[in-house]
Parts: C-alpha cells; structure tokens; sequence
C-alpha cells in the first residue's frame, strides 16, 4: 500500500515537472520559430485572413438578395469589388467565403497530418511487416495521378461540409509526411540516444512524446504549412469542375461561377480576379512561412 | 628575396568578411619556403596552416580574402605576386607552377566522369596541345611512379579507388604539369599508419628525384620529424616558430612546440611522460590579448598576457615568444 | 572484386570459393537484385491500385443500372427486364455477383485488354478514348515539360552562382509567386488576358476545325500550335518555377562540395567547370524528378483542359466523371495510375547508366 503510495506521488511529481518542461520548451521554440521575418510576414497574413474570416461577416454582412438593378457595376466604395451578374456585393461574398476556404484547409491540413504522423511514426518505429504494408499504401497514394481521383470521390461522395471535403483530399497528403516521418524515426532509431532510453526502461509513450517528437516537430510544421495549400489549390479545383457546390461564396465557387458565366457575358470574368488574388496571396503567406521555417530548422539555408 | 627560398609569404594577413563579423584567420605571417626542401606547417586544427598555404595558389575557400601583404613566388628570373595575378594569370599559374593535393581526397574528384577524363581535361585546359598519345603516356607514367595500375585506374570512376589509391592518384595529378612547388593538405590524416608510411616515402622520392618543394601540412607531429626538412609551427593564425627540424626538434625553444612533442607518445620514455596541452584551441572569434598562446602556456607571464611578443629572428630560424629574447644562435636563453 | 595493387609487403588473401553452380546464380541474382527489388514494388503497387479502384466504383449507389437500362429500353424499345439484362453485359458489371468473383472478372478483362466502357455511347471505350485523347494531352504537356526544364535548368544555375544582386531578388520573387498560383488559375488569367482582353489567342479547343482539315497539313499543324500557344504557356510558367527552385538548391549543395574547389584549384576555367562540373552533378538528382513529372503528365492536366475546352485525357475523366460515366473513367485511371508506375519504374531503371556512383560492378 506504502508503495502504491509513494510511486503516485513520483508519478505526480515527474508529471508536474515534464509539464513545465513541456511549456518552457514551448516557449523557447516559439522564440526561435518567429525569429525569421519570413515566418513573421507569413503568419501575420495568415492570422489576418483567419480575423476576417471570423469578423469580417459580422462587419460585412452579406444578403444573397438578387438585386437586377445593380447589375455589373464597377468598382466604387459601397461595393469595392464591384457586382456580379445578379447584382450581389462581391466584396461581401469574398469575405464571406474566406472562412470556408480557411476551414477546409485547416481541416486537411489537421487530418492529414495527424493521419501522417501516427502512421509514419508507427511504420518508423515497429518496423518489419507492418512498416511494409503501411509503406506500400502509402506508395499508392503518391503514384496515382491524385486530382482524376479526387473528382471521383467528390462526385461519388455529395460533398456537403467542409470535414467532408477535407477527408477526401486529406487521403492523398498524409502519404507524403508519412514517408518523411518514417525515414527520420528510423534514422532516430539507431541513433545512441534511443538506445539508452530502452535501456533506461522508459515506457513507450514517454520516449515517443519527449524524445522522437521534437525532432520530428519541424518535419510536421513545414508539411502542415503545405497542406494548407495544397488544400487550397486542390479544393478550388475540385469547385472548378463544379463538384462541390455546397457553399456558393467559397472562392473556388466564386471563380467557377464566373467563368461558366463568363462563356456568355464577359463581364463576368473580371469578378474571378478577387477571390483569385486573395487565393494567390495566401498561397504566397504560406510559402512565406514554410520557407522561414525551413530556414530555422535548417539554419544552413541561411546565408550567413 | 634569396635565390635559395621559392615561395615568400610577406606579412600576409587572411581575413573571412562574413554578415556579422570579420574572423582573422592568419595574422602577420612572414615565411620562406625553402626551394627543393619539404617544408612542414604544423598546427592544431584551425590555427590557419590550411588558409595559409592555400593562399600560394589564391584558393581560399570563399569568403576569404588576403587583406594584407604579398605571396611572392621566386620563378627563374621573376617574381610573381600571386594574390595579385589576374584570373587569366592566375589560371594558368595554378597547376603548372604550383599543385596542391587536398585534404579529402575522397572528394577532390569529380564524381561523374572518368579519371582518364580529369587527366586529359587538365592539358587541355592549360593550352598544352598535345596528341592523344603523348597525354596518355604522360598519364601513364606518372601512374606507374607512383606505383598504381594506369590502365585500371584510368578508366574508373573516383568511387571505385580506394582511399590510398586515390591518395595516390592525387599526388599523380599534381605532378601532371611538372610544378615547383607541391602543397599537401594533411595528406594521409585519412588512412592507416602503413599507407601512411608508404605516401610519404613516395613524397620523399618525389623531392628527391625532381627537386620539387613540398609544404606539408600535418597535425602529427611524428610524420614531420621523419619526413620534413624544415618545420614552422602555427598557432591561432600567428606563426610561432620557424627553423630546420633538427633544431626545433633538439631545441623546443617555443613552449608550444615543447607541448606538442610533449603530448606525443614516445617510444623510448615512459608512457608517463606524456603530457598532453591543457586548455583548448583559441576561439578565433574572440583571440586573447596578448601572446595568443598565453592562455595555455606554462611559463606565461602577465608581460605575455597584456603584450603580443615580436618576432625573433635569428640565423637559422625565428620564433616569437618573450624567451626568445636575449638568445643566442642556439635559441633558448 | 578487382584486387587493388599490392603495396609491398602486403599479400593477396585467398578466399575458399563455393560451388560453380550456386556462384552463377546467387551472382545473377545479387547483379539485378536492385533491378528485380524495383519492379516487385511497381507491381506490388499496381495491383493494390487496381484493387482500390475497383472496390471505390463499387462503393456507388447502384444506380447505374438502372439508368442504363431505362435509357437502353427507351433507345430499343425493349421491355425493362431485357434492357436491365443488356446493361448487366454491356457495363461487366452484375450487382448480384459475389464481390471478389466479379473482382476476377475485371482483372481477367484488364489482362485482356478492356479498359470499360461507357455507357452513355455506344462504340465508346476507354481504350478508344485514350487512342483519340492521349496524344492531345502528351502534346501540351510534353512540351511544356521541356520548355521548362531546360529554361529552369539554366536560370537555377545562374541563380545558385550569383548569390547577390537584382536577378537574384527577381527570380525568388518570381519562384515565390508562380509557386503560389495553381496551374488552373494561372490558365484562368492567361485567357483573361490574353483571350478576352486582348483577343491575340483563342480561348478554346485545340485547333480551328471549322476552316482547317486534320492531316499531314500545314494549315494544320499551323492551327495547332496556336490553338496550343496559351495551355502550353500557362503550364511552362507555373513549372518553371520549380524547376529554378529545385535546380537553385541542387547546385548550391554542389557548390559547397570539395571537387569544386579542387577543379578551381587546377586553373581550370569557369566555363568548363560549369559545364562538367557544376551542372552534371547537380542535375543528378534532377532527372529523376524530371521522369517522374513525365510520368505524372498522364494523370491529365484535368483542370487546364477543362478551362481551354483543349480535348485531352483530363477534360474527359471530368466530365465523364461529372455525367456520371463511372466505367470509362474507372479504366481513364487505372491507365493513368499504370503509366505513372511504369514510367517511375523505367527512371529507377535508368538512373544507374547517369550515376556511376549508383551503378553495381
């Protein structure tokens, strides 16, 4: 009973004192992160876009009501971006179309990720038949052509949400980030450190979360920043095609709607320009950032 | 200056300009390089021997820069100011009068083409018009000096030779021009102690039978006093001592020089006797006032700490330490 | 092993050989061991794929049928259960077989040859389709592959070497940007411009066929290359991009290595060590990705032809896709997916006889 006791009590104790490990750790790396101005730029453009897509529909409320009077107008200050063919504020639906756009991208950026990293971590470090048939999956998912595929279970599956839609394209991006994390998990392996650990009898769960994870953390940063756009440009072309019309001020139906549009009338296309812009200048945040935390975990990039 | 050095180093300085800082890496370093002599620069890793010498063929590795000072090289009749050659001069100087084999020579050829390939691009780079026979024969000549199969190794990939082959190979390469002065950068640091034995004996006959100098750049201290007529030993970017290896050797004027044959294992004193330096090798970015080898030196004195000695020259030789002073011929007080 | 030459003092070990027999064959395998490793994965590959596409088109609702069938008995005015019977024959496809016998089926048909049909026309295979569709979609993209490889190659040579100054600053923008632009969207403002706005190129389809015949023609051939101008330039800008960044990166690890150094130290000249030097070393690992982006080219540039109207492989497998004519596109796929194995196969193949580091004595 003693026993049970006093081991509670060491459990708490290294418990307590891994989390502030934990949040000390946190911090030092969030230093380190935003040290570079690229991630800076990046982020900051991103945290704007996730503002407006949070504040921007209550400031800018947008009503679909079909208003044929104002039809095509130019730009102007009460309608900044002009309107559309039914005479509808595009400005309004732009803003109202970024937190779809954002949403489907955090979504499969989370999912395949998540979906990445356990997998790839699993394969890494048990190895043997497991790791070969977690890594012939994978190798499907980077040899088929991914878009054909994606148009496939698009219209198969009626997408309806935005975790509907982010399942679907996460199936392709978890392949890429698993193969990545594998190979460093297996190269962490032989590594000496790994081995004292074992010897040490830590269980397994400590080993994965405090010692193969933070070297791995640069790995799923940069590919959870590529997820994002890959989310996005997969997205906006599925919406292309007309496959995911769920939500008709999502940039990407923005765009298609235009240009199928735009085969009669060509004032329409001009509007696509908008949601284009805003898609290109995240793509580019996101680039930003991914390339700064390139540089951090990789301070060789850095010319010195 | 003398007909009997081939190479002058007149007070050269190299520095790194890099973003944030500028790292001296030699500083005020005067030196002959005697003609026809193995010349050995001996240091610990990073005290400049390799910037140094790489200087003779203005080959710094980038961003290095010779910011004061002259390389002179004695040719017959002129002499040639190397870090001021144009990069049309400066092209053909390298190889044809002096040669350098590389430290890594696992690295130092290209990995996509084959030797026969390198050899012959050599010629034809430096205008030697020459039939495919004759450069063929040259190769092969030179291969076989050097004790290698040409026919094999010519027609391989760097990859496929080993480490002393391709040790071998490079020094084969640095004879093609028929230079005057052959520059090794630790040579044999990567092999073991009977190839070791082996490239040096070849070295040796080199000098002998075609008069070529040599500078050595080695760390051990060993292969120096088998195989090194002169010897000049380098610390933190400043040269310390110069002189022929008998007399540095019989001598130890310098205190760093006494430490390195000290913390040399010898085959005669016992194993106790051993002593290896305290202390680690300057930090370049932030060099101690004064002798740069106070830190570490056992006879230092506050005199040493706040003031950086002058250089004693002598007949045979100079060093720079403050016990130079008041010597004789024969160095130590 | 070749014995290296005896140094003196050293003698050559001799070994005890094996048996004549087990030597040829265990040496024959070992030769091509990397040979025989690679194409057990490909096939490996192909077949899970071929598995997954099959039991994806069987997860649709099973509507198909019935559509077939009610417009098979409108066309022939054939009673409902004959036309439902038809259909069964005419997709392969009966609902009420056993899952894995149809399995069977279906690769016994792939082996065949039969890709699937489609069964919105008659006389509509997907084996027709690639026939007819395939060359459109290899012209463009093929193309524009090379275009923008070569003009990537050499800018990211240049980049890596000039690491300063004003091109520098322009070439990362420009990476950074046609980065940030999928290849549809680019496809998208190219037509605005240059289709709408300034009316210098068509905005559709891949050739004049109202005042031009197909054939061995000038005309033709003339009609093409403008019909082909616009998609061939969106994709070689969004492209060479990446090929600049790749080849940037590529060379500047080169840069960095000893052999560099040691060439310079030869006296020899700048040209000549760019040229064997510098770039034969970094675009090594180029060619590999150079076969792979080959290999993906048959996935279709689904959205690009879908914006240009430009009749390849991708506009079909979309709106095939979006009329709902699975079949076809279930074989449009697994085409595609094989040709991305097969070629991805053949560059493992290859990327000893450039490498002779990689190559096997």
């Amino acid at each position: 009973m003693k026993e049970k006791a006093s081991k509670l009590n060491l459990w708490l104790k290294s418990l307590s004192l891994s989390l502030k490990d934990f949040f000390f750790r946190v911090g030092v790396l969030g230093k380190k992160l935003f040290s570079n101005y690229k991630t800076i730029l990046g982020t900051s453009i991103i945290l704007l876009y996730i503002l407006v897509a949070i504040f921007g529909p209550l400031i800018f409320p947008y009503n679909q009501e079909i208003n044929m009077v104002d039809k095509y107008l130019m730009n102007s200050w009460t309608h900044p971006f002009g309107t559309d063919w039914l005479g509808r504020d595009v400005f309004r639906q732009v803003i109202a179309g970024a937190g779809s756009v954002l949403e489907i991208a955090f979504f499969t950026a989370a999912f395949s990720v998540v979906f990445g990293t356990i997998l790839g971590i699993v394969a890494g470090y048990l190895g043997g038949w497991v790791d070969k048939v977690i890594m012939s999956v994978a190798n499907i998912f980077l040899s088929i052509p991914a878009f054909p595929v994606y148009l496939l279970l698009a219209a198969v599956i009626v997408i309806s949400s935005p975790i509907q839609f982010a399942l679907v394209i996460s199936v392709f991006s978890w392949a890429g980030l698993c193969r990545a994390i594998r190979i460093q998990v297996m190269s962490l392996k032989e590594r000496d450190f790994l081995q004292i650990c074992l010897v040490m009898r830590m269980s397994k769960a400590h080993i994965i979360f405090k010692e193969i994870m933070p070297n791995v953390f640069s790995y799923i940063a940069i590919n959870f920043v590529t997820a994002l756009r890959n989310a996005i440009m997969a997205s906006v072309g599925i919406m292309l095609v007309g496959l995911a019309a769920y939500d008709p001020t999502n940039w990407g139906a923005i765009i298609n709607a235009a240009r199928t549009k735009g085969l009669t009338n060509v004032n329409n296309i001009y509007i696509l320009l908008y949601p284009l812009v805003a898609i290109v200048i995240f793509e580019v945040a996101t680039l930003m950032v991914s390339n700064g935390l390139d540089e951090t975990f990789n301070p060789r990039l850095k010319e010195m | 200056m003398e007909n009997d050095s081939i190479v002058s180093f007149k007070d050269v300085s190299i520095e790194y300009r890099l973003k944030r800082f500028t790292l001296k890496a030699v500083n005020h370093a005067s030196l002959e390089i005697k003609r026809g002599k193995i010349t050995a620069l001996v240091g610990e890793s990073g005290s400049g021997k390799t910037t140094l010498a790489s200087s003779l063929i203005n080959c710094i590795s980038e961003p290095g820069r010779v910011s004061a000072g002259q390389v002179v090289f004695h040719d017959e009749g002129k002499d040639i100011i190397v870090n001021e050659l144009s990069p049309k001069e400066l092209r053909k100087f390298r190889w044809e009068k002096v040669s350098m084999v590389f430290q890594a020579a696992q690295s130092a050829l290209n990995p996509v083409s084959m030797v026969r390939e390198q050899f012959y691009e050599t010629f034809d780079e430096h205008g030697l018009k020459m039939t495919k026979e004759e450069k063929e024969q040259r190769c092969v000549k030179l291969l076989n000096y050097v004790k290698l199969d040409p026919e094999r190794v010519l027609n391989s990939y760097p990859h496929e030779l080993s480490g002393g082959m391709k040790q071998r190979v490079m020094i084969a390469f640095a004879l093609l021009l028929r230079p005057k002065v052959i520059i090794l950068d630790e040579p044999t640091t990567a092999l073991d102690v009977i190839t070791q034995n082996y490239i040096f004996t070849l070295l040796k006959k080199i000098n002998k039978d075609f008069g070529i100098s040599m500078l050595l750049m080695t760390h051990d201290i060993s292969v120096v006093a088998r195989f090194a007529d002169y010897v000049c030993v380098m610390y933190g970017g400043e040269l310390m001592e110069y002189g022929s290896v008998y007399q540095v050797f019989d001598k130890r004027a310098h205190p760093y020089t006494e430490g390195l044959i000290q913390s040399t294992p010898n085959l005669i004193e016992d194993i106790k006797a051993m002593k290896p330096i305290p202390g680690m090798a300057p930090n370049l970015l932030d060099m101690p006032k004064g002798c740069v080898f106070s830190p570490r030196c056992p006879y230092a004195t506050d005199l040493c700490r706040t003031k950086a000695p002058e250089t004693t020259h002598c007949e045979v030789g100079f060093g720079k330490c403050y016990l130079y002073e008041g010597t004789s011929e024969n160095g130590r007080k | 092993m070749n014995p290296e030459t005896p140094l003196r003092g050293e003698k050559a070990i001799r070994k005890k050989q094996p048996s004549k027999g087990w030597l040829v064959v265990s040496r024959f395998f070992q030769k091509y061991s990397y040979f025989f490793a690679k194409i057990g994965v490909s096939l490996l590959t192909l077949t899970l794929t071929t598995i997954l596409l099959f039991f994806l088109l069987r997860l649709i609702p099973g509507d198909i049928l019935e559509i077939y069938a009610l417009k098979l008995q409108n066309q022939q005015g054939i009673s409902y259960e004959r036309a439902y019977e038809l259909a069964k024959q005419l997709l392969n496809f009966d609902p009420s077989e056993n899952v894995f016998l149809a399995f069977f089926h279906y690769v016994g048909g792939l082996f065949r040859g039969q890709l699937g049909n489609s069964y919105l026309e008659t006389n509509v295979s997907a084996n027709s389709l690639i026939a007819t569709r395939l060359p459109w979609t290899l012209f463009v993209s093929t193309v524009a592959l090379i275009i923008s490889f070569l003009l990537g190659t050499t800018i990211g040579c240049y980049a890596a070497e000039k690491r300063k100054g004003f091109l520098e600053k322009l070439t990362s923008g420009y990476v950074a940007i046609s980065g940030s632009i999928p290849d549809y969207l680019m496809a998208l403002l190219l037509v605005i411009v240059f289709a709408y706005t300034l009316n210098w190129f068509p905005a559709q389809g891949n050739y004049d066929s109202f005042s031009v015949e197909p054939g061995f023609n000038f005309p033709f051939f003339g009609s093409v290359i403008y019909y082909s101008f616009l998609p061939i330039l969106a994709y070689a800008l969004v492209q060479t991009g990446t090929w600049i960044l790749q080849m940037r990166g590529s060379t500047i690890g080169v840069l960095g290595e000893d052999f560099i150094l040691a060439a310079r130290a030869r006296g020899l000249s700048d040209r000549t060590i760019r040229r064997k030097y510098l770039r034969r070393n970094a675009l090594l690992p180029l060619v590999t990705m150079f076969g792979v982006s080959f290999g993906n080219l048959f996935g279709g540039a689904t959205l690009m032809e879908s914006i240009f109207n430009y009749p390849g492989i991708g506009l079909e497998i979309s709106s095939r896709i979006v009329n709902k004519d699975y079949m076809v596109v279930q074989g449009l796929i697994f085409f595609s997916a094989a040709m991305v194995i097969l070629v991805n196969l053949i560059v493992d193949m290859i990327y000893p006889l450039i490498d002779p580091r990689v190559r096997k004595n």
